[in-house]
């Protein structure tokens, strides 16, 4: 007891050392407690180690001792993994839809779709006009309109809305992982482009996404070198939404931002 | 389980592989709805529980045939023993790998149909031709190996050693084999310029197999086998020494525990390398992959991961320090004053030369071997001393040191997008967070651990171990050993499989239903734990059926009086 009474006192006062460093240094509370969970985490090894040894158990003790010490495991570990922040799932499900709707269309699951659901409205079509047939008598023309083929559908973005597409992009497609845009995201990995559009222009933004080795920001030889920036966009993404990722980045032309300049390479 | 119910289950698993190719030829196949767990969570579990299996009957091979070399070196029957006793637990758990591979085959093609047709005619000379051909070489060599132990004895020791190494190299060709499609998925083929779809028409199988990320996978899948194969050793040898009623079996299992707990230790001391360069070699790939493991989605599963390594390698140090205790002698074992420098300035002075000359620059080599070294070359000429036990307690806080290191992240969200000031370290200290830091925590663990056990072998060598008398807490350190790095191995799969995001094949085919986004950590956290525990139940009735016949048939007096001097 003893033995325990002591570790525990000293890995209190660590525990309450590293709180009081932690908070002078205006570490969040969650990492105060984190250093405090480690000093206790210290303590807890250090009462093992000078620990009585355990008696050798008989083999009905020693299966109820194994069962209780794999539930422990159990739920220890389902505990912790759920202690930590979960990630919410609903939040990606969403930017998945939208980054594979072009690719779903155009796949046979897409195409075998879409081909049902004009199966379908050619159907009711069909019976919508065998009832007005009926009625009207069958030596009227059917106008070409009505024979069943959907309009086909138009697609007009206005201005604010190819921005807001833009701007769409960058958060679907990760980019803040790597590049700091209005003080958001980032770790130093690629150039902030708070400035970007003082550079390059719209067109040479489209091409820097699509070949990345096309432009190399200064500062970045290692990372343009071994390629850090994935060649996968134009895989991706669609024409259109390059197009308009390019032109939202394009409108950045804040100059207090010491975004780096490109060096043309293609 | 007879040779030919065994057989049998061999045979039909092959069965379920051809008619999976064969079925995998129909077009337009239609995916069947898994019920309460999905299609997803269906095929990870069949997976999952195929890659254990695999991992088992692959690994342990491996740690047979050295220990069978090892009994007829040194002429200790024990090691003949043990080497046996393991492969009697193989021989059964061969069928459950072919079973669960056969109905891996039938699940991934009812829930992805289109996928599965498409990626086994990638590879369609690989799942109809050689591995069948692989396993099937592997089924009878296994049985040959486990069926002429008893005939070749004596003179013919050499040839049924010949014949383990045979069956090594089969198994590890297999796994070579398999892992070709499997690395495939997360780094399929990619040259600038040219469109992936070209590149795949023009591609040879070879190319296909030989991707970016499969040696690294290879190395990293053999070493984790070899650790894996000494863990479940010595789960196997826990077991058995809970259940021993003599002295002399307790002293047996002792030392079992104690030889699986030295092999396993030393494969893991090199997983964190291959785990950085299976890693390292992904991120040169697609760098895209570095910041979703690292700072998005799969941050927390990586914090997760670390827990449970560094909780690892605490059991394991804390097994020798338990083992030292019934050392006779132990007290009079000591070490260069060097030592335990040495671990208390390594993370520091590793962050400090990392943050300098970053990976893969040679020049951080420059600063950091000698430092490493230097116990071990200029220990001797330093006449300070100090006691083992001063060493292994230095090694013990430097252990939480590190893992408190490893585990500071550089903010409590699951993703970089949810954080905010309240949650994010200070930008000032962001060097703990980086990757530096983390290395330097990670060979901070391998270094103490490596001082540990060269102080737990020298205590060996001048002292006395008394055999079955280790510390009881010790069965429960194995078991918790082999438990941790099993569900450590389910956590990386699921990491794996991850990576590739709302990909079948990354950046080539994509996954359309409402499954490919990425689980929450609890969730996952339920499967793997339900995995790992259905193996385990598995492993343990084989335990069983396996070994215990063994003790009221009574087998072969062993040469291992109690106490025995270890040498």
């Amino acid at each position: 007891m003893g033995n325990v009474m002591k570790k525990l006192a000293i890995g209190l006062v660590v525990g309450g050392i590293l709180v009081g460093v932690a908070k002078a240094l205006e570490f969040p509370f969650v990492f105060q407690m984190l250093f405090l969970g480690f000093a206790m985490l210290g303590a807890a090894v250090f009462m093992l180690l000078d620990a009585p040894p355990l008696r050798t158990m008989s083999g009905g003790k020693s299966l109820c001792a194994l069962v209780a010490f794999y539930l422990l495991l159990c739920t220890v570990y389902i505990a912790g993994a759920s202690f930590l922040p979960q990630f919410d799932p609903e939040d990606e499900k969403g930017k998945i839809a939208k980054i594979l709707k072009s690719q779903i269309d155009a796949s046979e699951k897409g195409k075998t779709e879409e081909l049902i659901a004009r199966a379908k409205a050619l159907d009711e079509q069909v019976k919508a006009l065998e009832v007005r047939l009926k009625t009207l008598g069958v030596d009227q023309a059917v106008p070409a309109q009505q024979a069943g083929i959907p309009p086909a559908p138009t697609t007009s973005v206005a201005t604010g809305d190819f921005m807001k597409l833009g701007e769409e992009q960058w958060q679907l497609m990760e980019c803040y992982n790597c590049h700091k845009l209005r003080g958001e995201g980032g770790k130093k990995r690629g150039p902030e482009l708070d400035n970007i559009g003082s550079f390059l222009t719209v067109d040479e933004i489209k091409q820097k996404i699509t070949d990345p080795k096309s432009f190399m920001a200064e500062g970045f030889e290692k990372e343009w070198e071994k390629g850090r920036m994935p060649d996968k966009f134009k895989d991706l993404m669609e024409p259109k939404d390059i197009q308009a990722l390019a032109s939202w980045l394009g409108t950045f032309k804040n100059t207090s931002v010491n975004t780096p300049r490109p060096i043309k390479k293609k | 389980m007879k040779t030919w119910q065994r057989s049998l289950i061999v045979a039909c698993a092959l069965l379920a592989l051809f008619s999976g190719v064969a079925y995998a030829q129909t077009p337009g196949l239609s995916a069947v709805e898994f019920p309460y767990t999905g299609n997803r969570t269906a095929v990870w579990i069949v997976a999952q529980l195929h890659t254990l299996f695999g991992a088992f009957v692959l690994g342990t091979p491996i740690f047979i045939v050295i220990s069978e070399w090892l009994g007829y070196r040194k002429q200790d029957l024990r090691y003949d023993r043990l080497a046996k006793e393991v492969t009697k637990v193989t021989v059964i758990l061969f069928s459950m790998t072919a079973l669960t591979g056969g109905l891996f085959i039938f699940v991934l093609l009812a829930a992805y149909p289109q996928f599965t047709s498409w990626f086994i005619n990638q590879f369609y000379l690989v799942f109809a031709v050689i591995y069948p051909l692989l396993f099937i070489g592997g089924t009878i060599v296994l049985y040959a190996y486990f069926y002429t132990w008893d005939a070749w004895k004596g003179e013919k020791k050499g040839r049924h050693i010949a014949l383990g190494v045979l069956l090594n190299l089969l198994c590890m060709v297999t796994m070579f084999v398999i892992n070709g499609p499997t690395s495939f998925m997360n780094t399929p083929l990619k040259a600038e310029g040219i469109s992936v779809q070209d590149l795949l028409a023009a591609a040879s199988l070879w190319d296909k197999i030989a991707n970016q990320s499969w040696m690294p996978l290879n190395l990293h899948r053999i070493d984790g086998n070899v650790a894996f194969g000494g863990f479940m050793t010595g789960m196997i040898a826990a077991y058995m020494y809970m259940g021993a009623k003599t002295q002399e079996d307790r002293a047996y299992y002792d030392w079992m525990g104690f030889v699986g707990n030295l092999i396993a230790v030393g494969a893991t001391l090199f997983q964190p390398l291959t785990g950085l360069l299976l890693a390292y070699e992904m991120c040169d790939y697609d760098f895209s992959f570095c910041p979703y493991m690292m700072a998005d989605q799969l941050s927390m599963f990586f914090e997760m991961q670390g827990a449970m390594i560094g909780l690892m390698f605490l059991a394991m140090n804390y097994y020798a320090w338990l083992s030292l205790k019934r050392i006779e002698g132990a007290e009079r074992v000591r070490m260069t004053i060097l030592a335990p420098i040495v671990m208390v300035v390594l993370p520091f002075v590793m962050v400090a030369v990392l943050n300098v000359y970053w990976i893969p620059d040679p020049k951080s080599l420059l600063f950091l071997l000698p430092l490493i070294l230097a116990p071990f070359l200029f220990g001797r000429f330093i006449p300070k001393t100090v006691s083992a036990r001063v060493v292994i307690k230095i090694g013990f806080l430097m252990i939480i040191v590190s893992d408190a290191i490893w585990l500071t992240p550089r903010g409590f969200a699951a993703t970089g997008a949810n954080l905010v000031p309240g949650l994010e370290m200070p930008s000032d200290w962001d060097i703990l967070a980086s990757m530096p830091a983390k290395i330097s925590a990670i060979f901070t663990l391998m270094f103490a651990t490596v001082v540990n056990y060269v102080l737990y072998n020298r205590a060996i060598k001048q002292g006395t171990i008394l055999w079955g008398k280790i510390d009881f807490t010790s069965q429960f350190v194995l078991i918790l050993l082999a438990f941790t790095s099993i569900w450590t191995m389910g956590l990386m799969g699921a990491v794996r499989s991850l990576v590739r995001k709302y990909f079948h094949t990354y950046s080539l085919i994509p996954d359309f239903t409402a499954e490919s986004f990425t689980p929450t950590l609890s969730y996952s956290a339920w499967w793997i734990t339900g995995i790992t525990v259905v193996f385990f139940a598995v492993v343990s009735l084989a335990v069983m059926v396996a070994l215990r016949p063994s003790e009221s048939k009574g087998h072969v007096p062993e040469s291992a009086p109690v106490p025995a001097r270890a040498k």
